[in-house]
């Protein structure tokens, strides 16, 4: 029986009078791949925002691996194990490749100022532990030969990738991602696939927004359908493609029902 | 070791010799000052430079470093070996006390609030005539002494405000290549990112504005025991600004930029003396060929021009400011 | 102790400074709205045009170190002036901003201080370093009302920043250009897809602001000597002003000045005169901390 490592119940976040997220429960599980799909404006990246702490919440609950989340700020919820990539790319830009994944492994790291002031082992150790990562995870994600490319001269795809790489390199229980295969061709999103795939086998959940049906329905193991900024559907995938709910609000016709089976 | 850093040294062996071989006291003052000035400006660029939080307030802890320094060595009678290390303490002290609340702004808010600090700051110093000596200022600060031998010349202070130099380029040197330095520049780059990398960004900004209080304090410190007269107007938002003029001229997010920039910056306006009062105009019209011309600063210039080991350029200097006031809101 | 005709007195001259410092904030917050950027040299236009104006009122002024007479009326000196900072508002609109216009904030602010630097000592070259006092257009220097003593330039001010700040409303709510120049500074981008030619806004938007701190300067001159650092103090509390009012906000602008005026003259006199520059800043540090957007700023956070 998959446990729930985020549950998030009663969810509202509102701007000014506008509620952009109501009343949402939504259960991911651990281990798997769960996806966040809705219309346009239907809160989606709103509550990414909220569980990743960028966002407050004005009511309701953020759990994760049962710990009440929904106050913290967003460094302590990246240092507790929850990472995550941006809709609009949010690189380093005029840092190197490797810098960028260097810094995603801050929350790892134990040097502070003094420490960082006189040469010493643990330092020593500890930067040349997070170097071997930070090239491990590069070739892991196909950017091993770009290390030391300022990553604003990355290709979009490239981008993209390395923003994971970079979220990774925390270790993070849970790895959020918003529209990760935004602006990629068949090609670049089937690579994407077998990363995600990869990125799981390592033992990291994955919640993931995405617009691409064909990706969502082929990788996912749950669903969660918003529409309003309250989800109005949460299952496996294949039951998502039946809900008569979900085809009205998201679809307007039938779902495409010839997707692959998930792994 | 490899080559740069063999130049490096080398440089730094050459430099310590020009005592030896400059014997004009008028350059050597020029260029105490020079050096002293490059540690204030070690100083902003951590802050804006690494971090890219704006500040218009480094006068006003080189102010608080000259002033408590002076004060120690004059009324409560300390060395001013120990005197110099306070001045940098109450900077320190400082530093924190108002960069707390102020680095949650952000950009343009952050800029304005270090504004407002640095003049409120200039107005204690000539009005606090029972702490300061109000206009009048502090004068007969006593130099330091090695043993009997008393440091009160251009060439001997030299080596106080060369060592002082060296260890603020070693630290700053040091935080650069750290986990801190590249806190500093996440924060910089993109700070959303780094608060969803695990970065406290709100401490390292503090963090970041106390190492430059510290490293003003510490340069205001060495010019009273320099001059040895200290009054208010030196310690003025103009002042700021010329320091941040100095850090961008010398260019982009590195140590050598900063101290390129503030000794260069020193000394243009001691060359341009000849053309007596119109000297500072010619500064101002410099100062903006020199934006216009030099993106990266001089030493982005330099780089661009000689073939170095590293693969990545450095960048024009931008602090982290969003294209508008609202979004900071 | 409360002093109630004392109190009055002060607060309308109070008024009057606060309106000056409402019309140089007007002045940074449209070159901040249309470009993104803040003129350090604001305060070095409400300067430089004092100097060239008493040098043609008064009847002898001391100009490259020589004595001389030019004596001219009044209002003919003021539209002189006027024009003749409208070129150099165009002038440093074409120099120390477009060749920098894409790149980023902080490159323009370094020159927009290298041209204050040399304003400033452009000033001191020209008319040398002792300050310059200019008895102002009244006759009279004082009006007496009901008891209360009021300065008759302190009236100036008031009536003609009034009919200024009713000028800009019609101008940018009823005209063509004004809408323009509200629409460039909103969205520069749909500006120039809905064809309006954003570079020559932009110039107009500086030359408008230099015109208002030129204004400033012709207005507060007889209240002040002209010296080369005039300018300074006043820019600087007017961006306090702006802050105040909420940055981007043109009524903030306003009302940021008018209130930095009043209190830090009841300020000055209830409470320190020694300290009293340092009360705008007091307040601006204040509301930075309490209420960074200001009283009419908008809260508007950063999207992810």
């Amino acid at each position: 029986m998959p446990a729930p490592i985020l549950e998030l119940r009663g969810l509202v976040k509102s701007f000014g009078g506008v509620k952009a997220v109501s009343a949402l429960d939504m259960t991911v599980n651990e281990g798997e791949i769960h996806a966040l799909i809705g219309p346009n404006g239907s809160g989606k990246t709103t509550t990414l925002n909220v569980i990743s702490g960028l966002y407050r919440a004005n009511e309701g609950s953020v759990r994760f691996r049962g710990d009440e989340i929904s106050q913290l700020p967003p460094h302590t919820i990246a240092q507790r194990g929850i990472t995550r990539t941006f809709q609009n790319i949010r690189l380093f830009p005029r840092l190197t490749v490797l810098d960028n994944v260097m810094i995603g492994r801050h929350t790892r790291l134990r040097t502070n100022f003094w420490m960082a002031l006189t040469p010493n082992p643990i330092t020593l150790a500890e930067e040349d532990e997070a170097r071997r990562r930070a090239h491990e995870l590069l070739a892991f994600v196909g950017l091993a030969d770009r290390a030391r490319i300022r990553a604003s001269s990355l290709a979009y795809g490239d981008q993209r990738r390395l923003e994971i790489a970079r979220a990774l390199a925390a270790e993070p229980a849970l790895l959020l991602l918003d529209e990760p295969a935004a602006g990629m061709n068949p090609t670049e999103t089937d690579a994407l696939v077998k990363l995600l795939y990869d990125v799981r086998d390592r033992g990291i959940t994955l919640l993931l927004i995405e617009h691409d049906m064909n990706l969502v329905m082929s990788i996912s193991n749950r669903i969660t359908v918003l529409n309003f900024g309250t989800h109005i559907a949460e299952g496996a995938a294949a039951d998502i493609a039946q809900n008569p709910d979900v085809i009205t609000a998201y679809l307007g016709g039938p779902l495409d029902s010839g997707f692959a089976e998930t792994r | 070791m490899n080559r740069r850093a063999a130049l490096v040294v080398v440089l730094a062996v050459a430099c310590a010799l020009v005592p030896f071989f400059v014997h004009s006291q008028y350059i050597l003052q020029v260029t105490d000052t020079a050096l002293i000035y490059a540690i204030v400006v070690i100083g902003l660029g951590i802050l804006l430079g690494f971090a890219g939080q704006m500040s218009l307030a480094q006068a006003a802890f080189f102010g608080i470093g000259a002033y408590s320094s002076a004060i120690a060595s004059t009324t409560l009678g300390l060395s001013p070996w120990i005197a110099i290390p306070f001045g940098v303490l109450v900077s320190v002290a400082i530093g924190a006390a108002v960069g707390y609340p102020c680095l949650r702004l952000s950009g343009h808010y952050l800029a304005l609030a270090t504004i407002g600090f640095g003049i409120i700051v200039q107005l204690v110093f000539i009005n606090a005539r029972s702490l300061t000596n109000g206009p009048d200022g502090i004068n007969s600060i006593p130099p330091p002494h090695l043993g009997s031998i008393a440091l009160d010349t251009y060439q001997s202070y030299f080596y106080v405000a060369y060592g002082a130099l060296l260890f603020s380029i070693y630290v700053a040197w040091r935080i650069k290549r750290s986990r801190i330095g590249r806190a500093f520049e996440a924060i910089r780059e993109n700070e959303i990112a780094a608060q969803a990398m695990g970065i406290n960004t709100t401490n390292y900004k503090v963090l970041a504005f106390v190492l430059a209080s510290g490293f003003g304090g510490l340069a205001g410190g060495l010019i009273a025991h320099m001059t040895r007269f200290i009054s208010p107007d030196s310690y003025s938002f103009d002042q700021s600004v010329i320091f941040l003029v100095m850090l961008v001229i010398g260019g982009s997010a590195t140590i050598a930029g900063a101290v390129t920039g503030a000794i260069l910056l020193t000394f243009l306006p001691e060359v341009l003396r000849p053309l007596k009062d119109s000297y500072i105009m010619v500064y101002g019209a410099a100062v903006v060929v020199m934006v216009i011309f030099m993106p990266e600063g001089i030493v982005g210039l330099v780089r661009r021009l000689i073939p170095s080991t590293e693969s990545t350029p450095p960048a024009p200097l931008r602090a982290t400011t969003p294209s508008s006031i609202a979004d900071s809101a | 102790m409360f002093d109630l005709s004392a109190t009055l007195q002060l607060i309308v001259s109070g008024l009057a400074m606060g309106a000056i410092y409402a019309l140089v904030a007007l002045g940074f917050i449209l070159i901040y709205n249309a470009v993104g950027v803040v003129n350090f040299a604001q305060g070095d236009f409400v300067m430089f045009p004092s100097f060239i104006a008493v040098s043609f009122i008064l009847p002898s002024v001391i100009v490259f170190g020589a004595v001389m007479h030019w004596q001219l009326p009044i209002v003919a000196v003021y539209l002189l002036v006027l024009v003749l900072m409208a070129g150099f508002g165009l002038l440093f609109n074409r120099i120390a901003y477009y060749p920098l216009r894409d790149r980023g904030w902080l490159p323009v602010v370094i020159s927009t201080i290298g041209v204050s630097i040399f304003l400033r000592n452009l000033a001191q070259i020209v008319w040398g370093s002792q300050p310059i006092v200019f008895p102002g257009p009244f006759h009279v220097e004082t009006l007496t009302v009901g008891g209360l003593h009021f300065r008759t330039q302190d009236l100036l001010i008031l009536g003609v920043s009034g009919l200024l700040i009713a000028f800009q409303y019609v101008l940018f709510e009823r005209t063509t250009l004004g809408k323009q120049m509200r629409a460039t500074a909103q969205d520069r981008a749909t500006a120039q897809l809905l064809g309006i030619r954003v570079d020559r806004i932009v110039a107009i938007t500086f030359i408008y602001s230099v015109l208002l701190g030129t204004i400033a300067g012709l207005l507060v001159s007889p209240i002040f000597t002209v010296t080369k650092e005039m300018g300074g103090l006043i820019s600087l509390k007017a961006f306090a002003a702006s802050i105040v009012g909420g940055f981007g906000s043109i009524p903030g602008a306003i009302l940021g000045g008018l209130l930095i005026g009043v209190v830090e003259n009841l300020g000055g006199y209830y409470i320190s005169s020694d300290y009293k520059d340092a009360i705008a800043f007091v307040i601006l540090i204040g509301v930075l901390l309490l209420r960074p957007s200001g009283f009419f700023g908008e809260r508007v956070s950063e999207k992810a």
